[in-house]
């Protein structure tokens, strides 16, 4: 399995992303302001319903073993999971029913089926059993990243684009995210793409590769780390 | 005598003004336009019915737009209805020209007060509703939440609301209808006005296939528009919480002087015609 995440380099107001790729596995990070990393969201999870997106110029797509697919196309929107701060539930639903969300909408019966056989599985992982069948309503942005995560888990995708999904959380819940999270990560196998507006976010993950977007309008600090020196990936970074 | 203190840049400051109005109302109908064609094509296209998320949000819709609403509308068509059905008999006896009854009940019950009053019900019960959780699913970031899903807003959101709107009003117009016309004869034949009979014989003889063809288009077409301007004024919510009822006023507002612009188009058409 060889599905690579691509994208161009994108100009936002006075900051530039530059072009990259991250493989399957592999884990980067995006160190941006906040509405960098808001408008980079919106180029990654464009409107479905306005043809051309915000900027139609731009491309990001997930190369696979047979095919490439698109953003905006719902064969990359199958294929390419996300975890974003506080933007994790709608909340006239169940959790149950924003678990299977996604699954509903598609047209593969097949997939919803699955889904719902292991939605109850990944709820007991969460640890949300007691409340799958409660309205959202108002959440923290622990449940808001814990059902992004297990919507994560159901889908199985590619490449896993998260936002500051650790900020916010207590201490207790932070470590028990953070657990989550690895072992997630760890079972799919899958891509991290990690927006966060500080190096030390928390999350306790090792990337291979910090980009720092600088406001001006050079890409300033572009670090490579050495594979061999990266600890093992149940190793806690210091969040300080 | 005003005009003497004016000038030329006074005019060209005036003359801006109109011109931004003028600008941003057309920018209005604009985007007004394209909602409206953009959700009618993800409804009609009828990809929603294989989509079990969607097929729950409309029927959810329905239930609240609809089921909920018949009681209150009953309620409405044996007061406001049976009323009109009962002076309009009584005028039609007065000038001793039973005809009326029908070209009345048709002309008056059926074309104008049914569609208008089940709208401006529609908005007073659901309108706000509307406006507000579109606004507050903004302010959430729920919308956020369903492109980086895939969903479409416009499939997922929109169109279960504007169907709900289009088909309950459609609906709740006949029922407000039959209800008004029944009950109205009932209270009629009762009070010895009328026979019964006659006055069914009365109300058939005055209606035609081109109204009933034209209170279709109006139970149709006036909850739609509601429904499109006051999802369009959810939309305008933003992120700022704040302006939630200032937008659930301007639609329903809005969708209040839509409706009336509508019925005044509708009776020149008809005129035309």
């Amino acid at each position: 399995m060889s599905d690579t995440l691509h994208w161009r380099e994108l100009e936002l107001g006075f900051a530039t992303i530059p072009a990259a790729s991250v493989k399957r596995g592999e884990y980067i990070r995006l160190v941006m302001d906040i509405q960098y990393q808001m408008d980079f969201m919106v180029h990654v999870f464009p409107n479905r319903d306005v043809s051309g997106g915000p900027d139609a110029s731009w491309q990001m797509w997930l190369e696979t073993d047979t095919a490439s697919y698109q953003v905006g196309t719902s064969e990359f929107s199958c294929r390419v999971g996300s975890i974003i701060r506080q933007r994790g539930l709608l909340a006239n639903l169940s959790l149950r029913e924003n678990l299977l969300l996604p699954f509903m909408y598609r047209l593969d019966q097949q997939a919803l089926k699955k889904a719902t056989r292991e939605v109850e599985e990944v709820a007991d992982w969460l640890g949300v059993t007691s409340v799958l069948d409660e309205r959202a309503g108002e959440r923290s942005s622990y449940t808001h990243a814990l059902v992004s995560l297990g919507r994560c888990m159901l889908a199985k995708p590619a490449m896993i684009i998260a936002q500051e999904s650790h900020i916010g959380m207590s201490p207790e819940r932070l470590t028990h995210f953070r657990g989550l999270g690895r072992q997630a990560l760890k079972t799919l196998g899958s891509g991290l793409v990690y927006l966060t507006a500080t190096e030390h976010e928390g999350s306790g993950l090792s990337f291979s590769r910090t980009l720092t977007v600088d406001s001006g309008r050079e890409m300033l600090a572009f670090r490579n780390l050495d594979q061999k020196d990266l600890p093992d990936i149940g190793e806690v970074e210091d969040s300080k | 005598m005003g005009m003497k203190g004016l000038t030329w840049d006074d005019i060209e400051g005036r003359v801006d003004r109109v011109g931004a109005a003028v600008l941003h109302a057309a920018g209005n109908v604009r985007r007004f336009y394209e909602m409206m064609v953009a959700i009618l094509s993800v409804g009609l296209r009828l990809r929603w019915l294989a989509r079990p998320a969607v097929v729950n949000v409309v029927i959810r819709q329905l239930y609240f737009t609809g089921v909920q609403s018949v009681p209150w509308v009953l309620v409405i068509a044996l007061a406001a209805g049976v009323l009109a059905v009962y002076n309009i008999v009584i005028f039609a006896k007065s000038v001793e020209d039973l005809s009326l009854i029908g070209r009345l009940v048709s002309g008056l019950l059926a074309q104008e007060m049914a569609p208008l009053l089940v709208t401006i019900f529609l908005l007073a019960r659901s309108g706000v509703a509307v406006v507000t959780e579109i606004g507050t699913m903004h302010v959430r970031g729920e919308d956020v939440v369903l492109r980086s899903l895939g969903i479409s807003v416009n499939e997922y959101l929109f169109w279960p609301r504007v169907m709900a709107f289009t088909l309950c009003g459609l609906i709740l117009t006949f029922v407000f209808l039959l209800v008004s016309i029944w009950f109205g004869g009932m209270v009629v034949a009762w009070s010895y006005e009328l026979n019964l009979i006659d006055y069914f014989i009365e109300v058939r003889r005055g209606t035609t296939l081109d109204e009933i063809g034209f209170l279709l288009a109006k139970g149709t077409l006036y909850p739609m528009l509601c429904g499109i301007m006051l999802l369009s004024q959810g939309c305008r919510v933003g992120r700022d919480p704040n302006l939630i009822p200032v937008r659930a006023t301007h639609g329903v507002l809005g969708s209040l002087m839509l409706v009336v612009l509508v019925d005044v188009l509708l009776v020149l058409v008809k005129e035309i015609l």
